[in-house]
């Protein structure tokens, strides 16, 4: 009986750490406020009352960059219905220079992001949200509540595509509905974390 | 003088210390170990994956300091960029001087993060008896002396 315990304390511990590692579906999505690569401001997000995409990405991931496309897409798709979405670029860009503001405006202003662009500058909202890699998708409701995580699609390939988690969650959620996929496993390139101080 | 640069050719060809396989299924995977092999490792990278490509020394350390008892193969999910090529690889491997067994992965991401029950980063590196039973993993790059150790330590105890 005494194993039984001690087997289902190890359980629930190696639960609470997992869940603890990535903001979980029903928590509250933490506030941001960063600067604007493409024009320099500072934008606060997400929003109050809107339902917001919060897609942490990077300039340098290649597996993030054959997502572009496919976000600026989506992003042109639903923000007409209200949705607003924020690229937030988690990487150490004293390490990769590529990672830096000036980079980040340049890629932005090319390829059309009719969304802003943020530098998380010390890591600190990726590690809030518990974001691992590039790209990471969290979809936060009109009332702060983290309603999806996890990949846009589960493949980069248009033709293999299966499951397209993002737009699932928008559609289910714009139509009042609960989301049938609350949660997937997001792939792509590990991110070039700021060491905290 | 034609027939030289043919033969060179040939010679550049076979040359080549890339053993890469295809694969399109991840239950698959276990089918390429050698059955000598008690201890089976996979290693999941890509030549995009910057972690990836430095962790690849310290992997070829591992395999050179093991006999038959165990094999290591890469799986590459290079695949999953679409403008990606199996020769780009190649010529990585190649270039590496990489020999151990390597698997072109072009099934779908999703499926080979399931199976292997990564958290969808990589490198990761994992070993299996022969009975394709998990007994070590190690997410992100490995140190080849503290990997070796460990896997040392797993082969004496399947004596």
């Amino acid at each position: 009986m005494k194993r039984l315990f001690v087997s289902m304390l190890l359980v629930a511990a190696a639960t609470a750490c997992f869940a603890a590692d990535e903001l979980a579906v029903g928590a509250s999505a933490p506030k941001f406020s960063l600067v604007n690569a493409v024009d320099g401001k500072t934008v606060a997000g997400p929003g109050a009352g809107k339902l917001s995409v919060v897609i942490f990405t990077c300039n340098q991931c290649p597996y993030a960059k054959a997502f572009e496309p496919r976000i600026i897409e989506l992003a042109r798709q639903y923000q007409p219905k209200g949705v607003v979405f924020y690229a937030i670029d988690p990487n150490d860009d004293v390490k990769y220079a590529i990672e830096s503001l000036g980079e980040m405006k340049s890629r932005a202003v090319e390829k059309g992001y009719t969304f802003p662009y943020l530098k998380d500058g010390d890591s600190a909202i990726a590690r809030a949200y518990g974001a691992r890699v590039t790209p990471h998708v969290y979809v936060v409701d009109g009332g702060g509540t983290v309603r999806y995580r996890g990949y846009v699609d589960d493949s980069a390939k248009p033709a293999e595509r299966r499951t397209t988690g993002l737009t699932n969650a928008l559609d289910d959620l714009l139509a009042g509905k609960a989301v049938s996929n609350q949660a997937t496993r997001a792939f792509g390139c590990t991110i070039k974390w700021v060491p905290s101080s | 003088m034609r027939r030289a640069a043919a033969l060179l050719l040939l010679f550049a060809a076979s040359a080549s210390a890339a053993n890469l396989r295809d694969v399109k299924d991840p239950k698959k995977i276990a089918a390429f170990f050698p059955p000598a092999a008690k201890l089976r490792v996979v290693n999941i990278w890509a030549t995009w994956c910057v972690p990836c490509v430095a962790e690849m020394p310290q992997l070829k350390a591992v395999d050179a300091a093991f006999g038959p008892e165990l094999a290591l193969a890469g799986v590459s999910m290079d695949d999953m960029i679409p403008e990606t090529t199996r020769e780009k690889v190649v010529t990585f491997l190649d270039r590496q001087k990489v020999s151990y067994i390597n698997l072109y992965y072009s099934g779908n991401a999703d499926d080979l993060t399931d199976f292997y029950r990564f958290d969808g980063e990589i490198p990761v590196t994992i070993a299996f008896n022969r009975a394709g039973k998990e007994l070590w993993r190690h997410q992100g790059p490995i140190d080849s002396a503290n990997t070796i150790a460990e896997l040392r330590k797993l082969l004496r105890r399947m004596q």
